[in-house]
């Protein structure tokens, strides 16, 4: 059942496309984040869901009516800002109300509401604070409540983690996935923070220069990237130029070292120039396991990631990208030692160029 | 078309409206003194009054001594306010309030009462320098304070004047060093702001030459009003024109460096 | 570099930090005697000039007693307060909405800087000059005036002149409307524009949006400005002075006239009525510092 759905969507700004027919249908209660670079278009749909902008072309159509050109507002949408957009001059409580004031509900009916919302985000006792007088991560989540507190169709949430400091962002992120849950809301959540998507998401759109790079869920998203730029910019990712030396067998010469692939290559003639992708966590130091490719290796740099370690080697002609999990009991290689490194065939991907 | 746009347009609107009726009251008079001031030979425009005004051995002294006392105004100012401020912002901001509550002071105080209470004070011994052009320099001072200090201050808010310290302290310099090579050009755009304002007041202030003697423009001016008709004009005209030059001069240096149009601040009367 | 240098370098953070105190209060020094010499002591003498009689100098209350009840000094206050009030209050409007449209209008970006030097000059161009600007525009023979008689209007035939109490605040308007552009559009740019959207989004229009939220935002800014205007006109003399020549009995005028030291005049007279300027002002300023409590709660 479609909830709300957005039909070639097209925005011009002077000339420039910023936004090219995008096409999406949200169910009812689903988390949607839009993931790109900035400049990719996301905000702009963003803006244009909750009207701020109105598209040159296309429709927008929220529980079967047509919302493409209703003034903001007229629609029942909450928005959430990445500088949280707390009206200074208000307290907590006076800013959760604003929306039903405007509404012109009933006194008793917004201080039931208010504390309801209040007791949802946890800060009953900071009702009477101004916003300055509290920290990011508070005034976030009052912006949420008060986004939340007119009960609107759909949740917009722009970058709304961006500023904060990195626990707090993990910590809110989560929190604000619960509520959602807990309220059983359509959530659209802007983001250039792959992790982000990743972690909070029922389903994300990729986006690249004003274009749908792919939809899908946070799994196939990482696992399957269907373009290359997905590939690039959901994970990390190790690229390399390759020349086929036995389209049958799957054998490739990667910078003088042999490698072999499951992708299907068996099209491709011999000698011709492909370019392949391998995740860094897909290497691992060579064990009693080995692998379908045992690379000798040159260990140029190492790099403590916090849970993980990242380690770059020189294959032959080519340097990449593996990480591993880090372990104190396990000894780390020094650089410029030479150690072998072994990853399974269906580890190294094709690109389509 | 949707309601916003046609909200957006209609501000438009709006906004063209006022800044018209602005730009109208700004330039009308100006033009009318031009036209004026052209109007010195009978049934032809001319820069006859122009002529005057140049040839007149009168204007040129009151107003060389106007100079004169704008830039020395400008250099006890900079001595004495640079340092101050500096200093409350890296050292002392315990003083912020009583220094700004007393640079502001002029403001409160209207100038013809200051001007007599000093003219009193100064006008019996032993303090008996109410003939001295040190008693005018220091008055103009005064009344170019709020302007000159918010400006400096302003300029000091712009730049990171704990690092940019702390960095030269690191490479040796001395705070006179400091102070003079490098706080002082960081906030030069600033400075020149407020040192223009200063300039302004001093060439438009009538009272304080009036009332202490000496020769000024804005005195002599008043005189000539009663005199002549279209001197007067081509002299108002001159005198806006060097205040509007020293405005260019100031967006102009300020351009690119940042902060310029934020340390532009007014000029009072 | 040598081992001297950087022992004499390293000497001042080893320094005691009482001598460091000292130090910094030397460099107030010149500050704190300059404006005592020439702003503090001169200033507080007027408070005891006002309770002297001018040629005995003996303690009187002869001239604040006079003060408030000679109803043409009274009527010179009440003229000044009245034009400055006129003026601050329009002048604030017309320069909130200058700067309004140049800020947030949509207008093109060089109108703004324009318009930011424009307002720098016009609020300097004051006394003799502006003055002289506003004859040569609105006198009877003024260019203006002269456009006007040829369209078939002349404004001297329906009660207006230049040289009265309109014509005056006219030419105040001429410095207030720009002091007020430049002094209230860093709080404009302060209007933060997620407000309005915000706003909107939760269903606010935009009348709404200016009664809730950028009016209380931006009350306690207007006030300051709008005091700060008040105490700009209320202060003035020179462009008076030089427009009616002493014929519109405006506080300053009439100070000036009895500091004079003419034979009619009384300098004592003069103090104490500088005096009673003092305590409006401060009024003002203490309205002011009271309403903006009010007002700003929710500033740091």
């Amino acid at each position: 059942m479609t909830h709300l759905a957005l039909s070639r969507i097209s925005k011009d700004f002077g000339g420039a496309t910023v936004v090219q027919d995008f096409n999406l249908d949200v169910k009812k209660g689903e988390f949607i984040s839009f993931l790109g670079p900035s400049g990719c278009g996301k905000t702009t749909t963003l803006r244009m869901i909750a009207g701020f902008e109105t598209p040159t072309t296309g429709q927008i159509i929220m529980d079967d009516v047509e919302i493409t050109n209703k003034a903001p507002n007229q629609r029942n949408v909450g928005m959430i800002f990445q500088s949280y957009a707390l009206f200074p001059n208000m307290t907590v409580a006076q800013n959760i109300g604003f929306g039903l004031q405007i509404r012109r509900d009933s006194k008793e009916a917004i201080k039931q509401r208010v504390d309801e919302m209040l007791t949802l985000i946890n800060l009953e006792k900071h009702a009477n604070k101004y916003p300055y007088q509290l920290s990011g991560g508070q005034q976030q989540r009052v912006s949420l409540a008060r986004a939340l507190a007119n009960r609107p169709q759909v949740l917009l949430l722009d970058e709304p983690l961006s500023a904060l400091d990195a626990k707090i962002r993990v910590q809110l992120r989560s929190e604000i996935r619960a509520i959602q849950k807990a309220l059983d809301i359509t959530a659209i959540f802007v983001t250039h923070d792959q992790e982000e998507a990743l972690s909070i998401s029922d389903r994300i759109v990729v986006m690249y220069e004003g274009k749908v790079e792919q939809i899908g869920t946070p799994f196939e998203v990482y696992n399957f990237p269907e373009t290359r730029f997905v590939a690039n910019f959901v994970g990390s990712l190790n690229t390399a130029s390759a020349e086929v030396t036995d389209p049958a067998k799957g054998l490739l010469n990667v910078g003088g070292v042999q490698f072999v692939t499951a992708s299907e290559i068996a099209s491709r003639k011999k000698g011709e120039a492909i370019r392949i992708s391998i995740r860094p966590e897909r290497f691992s130091f060579l064990s009693e396991h080995k692998k379908d490719n045992v690379l000798d290796c040159v260990i140029e740099n190492i790099t403590f990631l916090g849970s993980v370690v990242r380690v770059q080697v020189k294959i032959g002609g080519a340097s990449f990208n593996m990480d591993t999990f880090n372990n104190p009991f396990l000894e780390l290689p020094k650089i410029g030692a030479k150690e072998q490194v072994t990853c399974s065939k269906n580890a190294v991907l094709v690109l389509d160029e | 078309m949707n309601l916003t746009t046609v909200k957006k347009h209609g501000g438009k609107i709006w906004a063209w409206f006022w800044m018209i009726l602005g730009i109208l009251y700004f330039f009308l008079p100006l033009i009318a003194t031009f036209l004026f001031s052209l109007r010195a030979k009978l049934n032809v425009l001319s820069f006859t009054a122009y002529q005057h005004v140049f040839n007149d051995s009168n204007f040129v002294y009151n107003f060389s001594y106007s100079v004169l006392w704008g830039v020395l105004t400008i250099i006890v100012g900079v001595l004495i306010f640079v340092p101050t401020a500096y200093l409350i912002r890296l050292k002392l901001p315990q003083f912020r309030i009583p220094v700004e509550f007393i640079t502001m002071l002029p403001f409160v105080i209207p100038a013809i009462v200051y001007v007599f209470s000093l003219v009193r004070t100064f006008s019996q011994p032993p303090l008996l320098i109410v003939d001295s052009p040190v008693l005018l320099v220091a008055a103009y001072t005064v009344l170019s304070m709020p302007y000159m200090y918010s400006a400096i201050d302003t300029g000091l808010r712009a730049i990171d004047v704990r690092t940019l310290t702390e960095a030269g302290q690191s490479l040796g310099a001395g705070w006179g060093t400091i102070l003079f090579r490098i706080i002082l050009p960081n906030i030069r755009v600033a400075i020149l702001s407020g040192a223009f304002l200063s300039f302004a007041i001093v060439i438009g202030e009538l009272i304080l030459a009036q009332y202490l003697v000496k020769p000024a423009f804005a005195p002599y001016m008043t005189y000539l009003i009663q005199q002549k008709a279209y001197e007067p004009a081509a002299m108002a005209i001159i005198s806006f024109a060097l205040t509007w030059a020293a405005m260019g001069v100031i967006q102009f240096i300020g351009r690119g460096s940042g902060g310029g149009e934020q340390s532009q601040i007014a000029g009072g009367h | 570099m040598t081992v001297k240098n950087i022992v004499e370098q390293g000497a001042p953070q080893a320094r005691p930090a009482s001598k460091k105190i000292s130090w910094t209060w030397l460099g107030l020094t010149p500050f704190f005697i300059f404006t005592f010499l020439f702003l503090l002591y001169p200033a507080s003498t007027l408070g005891v000039r006002s309770f002297q009689d001018s040629r005995t100098h003996v303690f009187t209350l002869k001239y604040v007693t006079q003060l408030l009840h000679d109803p043409y000094l009274l009527g010179a206050y009440w003229i000044s307060i009245k034009i400055s009030v006129i003026t601050a209050v329009g002048g604030g409007i017309f320069g909130f909405l200058l700067a309004y449209s140049a800020i947030r209008g949509g207008l093109p970006r060089f109108m703004r800087s324009s318009l930011m030097t424009f307002c720098g000059v016009a609020s300097n161009f004051a006394g003799v000059p502006l003055a002289f600007a506003f004859i040569a525009l609105l006198s009877p023979s003024g260019e203006l005036t002269k456009v006007l008689i040829a369209l078939g209007f002349n404004p001297y035939h329906h009660g207006f002149t230049l040289y009265t109490f309109w014509g005056l605040s006219i030419v105040y308007m001429y410095f207030q409307f720009p002091l007020m552009v430049l002094i209230i559009s860093p709080a404009i740019d302060g209007l933060r524009r997620e407000w309005v959207e915000a706003a909107e989004n939760l269903g606010a229009s935009p009348a709404q949006y200016w009664r809730y939220v950028a009016f209380p935002i931006l009350l306690p800014a207007i006030l300051g400005a709008v005091v700060l205007l008040f105490g700009n006109s209320f202060g003035a003399f020179a462009t008076a002075q030089a427009l009616t020549g002493g014929q519109i009995n405006l506080v300053t005028i009439v100070i000036g006239s009895q500091l004079r030291g003419d034979i009619l005049s009384d300098p004592g007279l003069g103090y104490a009525l500088a005096l009673g300027m003092v305590v409006i002002m401060a009024f003002a300023i203490i309205a002011r510092a009271l309403l903006q409590q009010r007002t700003e709660r929710w500033l740091r």
